[in-house]
């Protein structure tokens, strides 16, 4: 890594208006961040990086009411085996479980993990080998190169990445908000990526909280190549919310998390073995794969029918 | 780093504490690495010197260092100094603000068993150090953020006398092969053994399962653990 300035926060807000007025970066677990400044894949190297860590109370995890009320600092290994997370929105509670490694899930924050950038092995290559549309280029080498854990849903703004964070599909199945320094923001809006970002926030925005309503029930469940230290090839997280209402989201397989409308019209009815499969073909129906990653179809399909299934009674 | 400063000038401790006990007098001792006591030559009790790493020029007061950067370096990073407590030793070291705790230790202090450079980015595990008793990869930890906090490495351990059983039950199973995941296995399964007391083979496998061995040891380490704690009284 090269040079930066190192400044601890005291609080949020002066973490968010350090990165408003300069180059700057904020940095929680760190466990995403560091590789990025080692491989020099972001466009502008940061001439400070503000901690986050030792902000006191953004941690916590407590109930308010009708809602789960996470801090961003929450550690993930926290977040998976916090008893108000497991018995009020399981589905995240799971994401966490099943995010990178148990040490990596020690360090990395909830709110680390849900502004990851996006996995892409063409952005990830060190020292911008390809100039790529989130780099600010012109093309996505994605398209006519090896795709296979790519995009099937086809391209966002030009970039046919696909979103690798676990809690991300859980937040959205389970109508969470987002809240940051300047705003509160659905989970489904947070994570509209464009081109350069893979989420909403702008310049000098923090996230410090994240608000997850109580469901009746949720699942979440992901396919990746191995256990442990993976990034998912994809995920599927359902949620049967307060009002009945049941939502699906699969991650993995577009720049965003993708929620499933035409799945979730298919067990309005209720559960079984053949609504499942049904909202499995229906939340498929529109993808656009690309030359090698046709597979990932038939994994979103399966993974769609066993979430809904894991909410059957 | 693109200037040269000699290791010595780096090294510079002042240590407070003697490590408890010396080098482990088995094959796996040189694996998991000698505490830090045995490298004299680096870690010396002295009045802490600061060294400018842009051009040598040497001061004792940070004060004086720090305003040689605004009048010379005005554009570079200020280096800071840490105080750092690694296996009950403090150590004073000069660290730049973007070192990694596993430079650090490598650097700064003359540790090797976890210290080794392997993936670099998070993603083997065999730079495993307990930061306050939880498992985290130094290679992703900024030193400067670990002041406060108490570090333990495999030399820590391997030198304890308590954890003795471990580092027995790890050359006895031979749970080590080539030997650069090893001192992340090791930490990890200190904490494994203080976690759950008598622990199953599932959260062995679990627990482990963000450590890489491309030797395949992983069998032996299930085996090694559950022997261990067995042995060690009261791990929990």
């Amino acid at each position: 890594m090269r040079h930066f300035k190192h400044m601890q926060a005291s609080s949020a807000n002066e973490a968010a208006s350090v990165i408003g007025k300069g180059n700057a970066l904020v940095m929680a677990g760190g466990t995403d961040l560091l590789g990025t400044l080692k491989d020099e894949i972001l466009p502008t190297y940061p001439e400070t990086v503000v901690d986050l860590k030792a902000i006191p109370g953004m941690d916590g995890i407590s109930e308010d009411g009708d809602d789960v009320v996470i801090g961003a600092l929450a550690k993930l290994a926290d977040v998976a085996e916090s008893e108000t997370v497991r018995a009020n929105c399981s589905a995240l509670a799971e994401a966490c479980a099943r995010a990178a490694s148990p040490t990596i899930r020690h360090m990395g924050t909830i709110g680390g993990n849900v502004c990851q950038m996006h996995r892409c092995w063409y952005f990830r290559v060190p020292d911008d080998r390809f100039h790529c549309r989130r780099k600010g280029g012109d093309y996505c080498p994605a398209r006519i190169g090896d795709n296979r854990y790519h995009s099937i849903f086809g391209d966002q703004d030009g970039c046919f990445a696909s979103s690798s964070h676990d809690t991300a599909p859980a937040l959205v199945a389970l109508g969470a908000v987002v809240k940051t320094t300047k705003r509160e923001v659905p989970a489904e809006e947070f994570f509209k990526a464009n081109g350069v970002r893979s989420n909403v926030l702008e310049d000098g925005e923090v996230v410090t909280e994240i608000r997850v309503p109580k469901a009746q029930k949720s699942a979440f469940q992901k396919f990746a190549l191995r256990k442990s230290i993976d990034f998912p090839v994809a995920n599927c997280a359902a949620a049967r919310l307060a009002d009945g209402s049941v939502r699906v989201a699969l991650g993995g397989v577009y720049p965003a998390p993708v929620r499933s409308a035409s799945a979730e019209a298919e067990v309005v009815g209720g559960i079984g073995e053949s609504s499942a499969a049904k909202a499995g073909d229906a939340a498929v129906v529109d993808c656009r794969p690309l030359s090698n990653n046709e597979y990932k179809v038939e994994i979103a399909r399966t993974l769609v029918k066993r979430t809904l299934l894991e909410l059957a009674d | 780093m693109a200037q040269k400063v000699s290791r010595r000038d780096f090294f510079k401790v002042g240590g407070m504490a003697g490590v408890a006990a010396s080098a482990v007098g088995l094959g796996i001792g040189s694996i998991l690495g000698a505490p830090a006591e045995a490298r004299a030559e680096t870690i010396t009790v002295t009045d802490f010197v600061y060294t400018c790493p842009l051009c040598g020029r040497q001061t004792t007061d940070y004060d004086a260092l720090v305003k040689h950067f605004e009048e010379e370096h005005p554009e570079a990073a200020v280096p800071e100094c840490a105080t750092l407590a690694i296996n009950g030793t403090e150590f004073k070291v000069q660290v730049e603000p973007h070192w990694t705790l596993r430079e650090t230790l490598l650097k700064a202090v003359g540790l090797t068993g976890n210290a080794k450079e392997m993936c670099d980015r998070g993603g083997c595990g065999s730079c495993t150090v307990l930061i306050d008793g939880v498992p985290a990869l130094s290679c992703t930890t900024l030193a400067v953020e670990c002041q406060g906090k108490q570090i333990e490495t495999s030399e820590g351990i391997a030198a304890d006398e308590r954890w003795r059983p471990l580092v027995e039950a790890y050359a006895k199973h031979d749970a080590a092969q080539c030997g650069y995941c090893t001192p992340g296995q090791f930490t990890v399964a200190k904490y494994i053994i203080e976690k759950y007391g008598q622990p199953t083979e599932e959260q062995i496998r679990a627990e482990l399962s963000g450590n890489i061995c491309r030797c395949g040891t992983y069998s032996r380490h299930v085996q090694a653990i559950q022997e261990a704690a067995a042995a060690i009284e009261g791990g929990n």
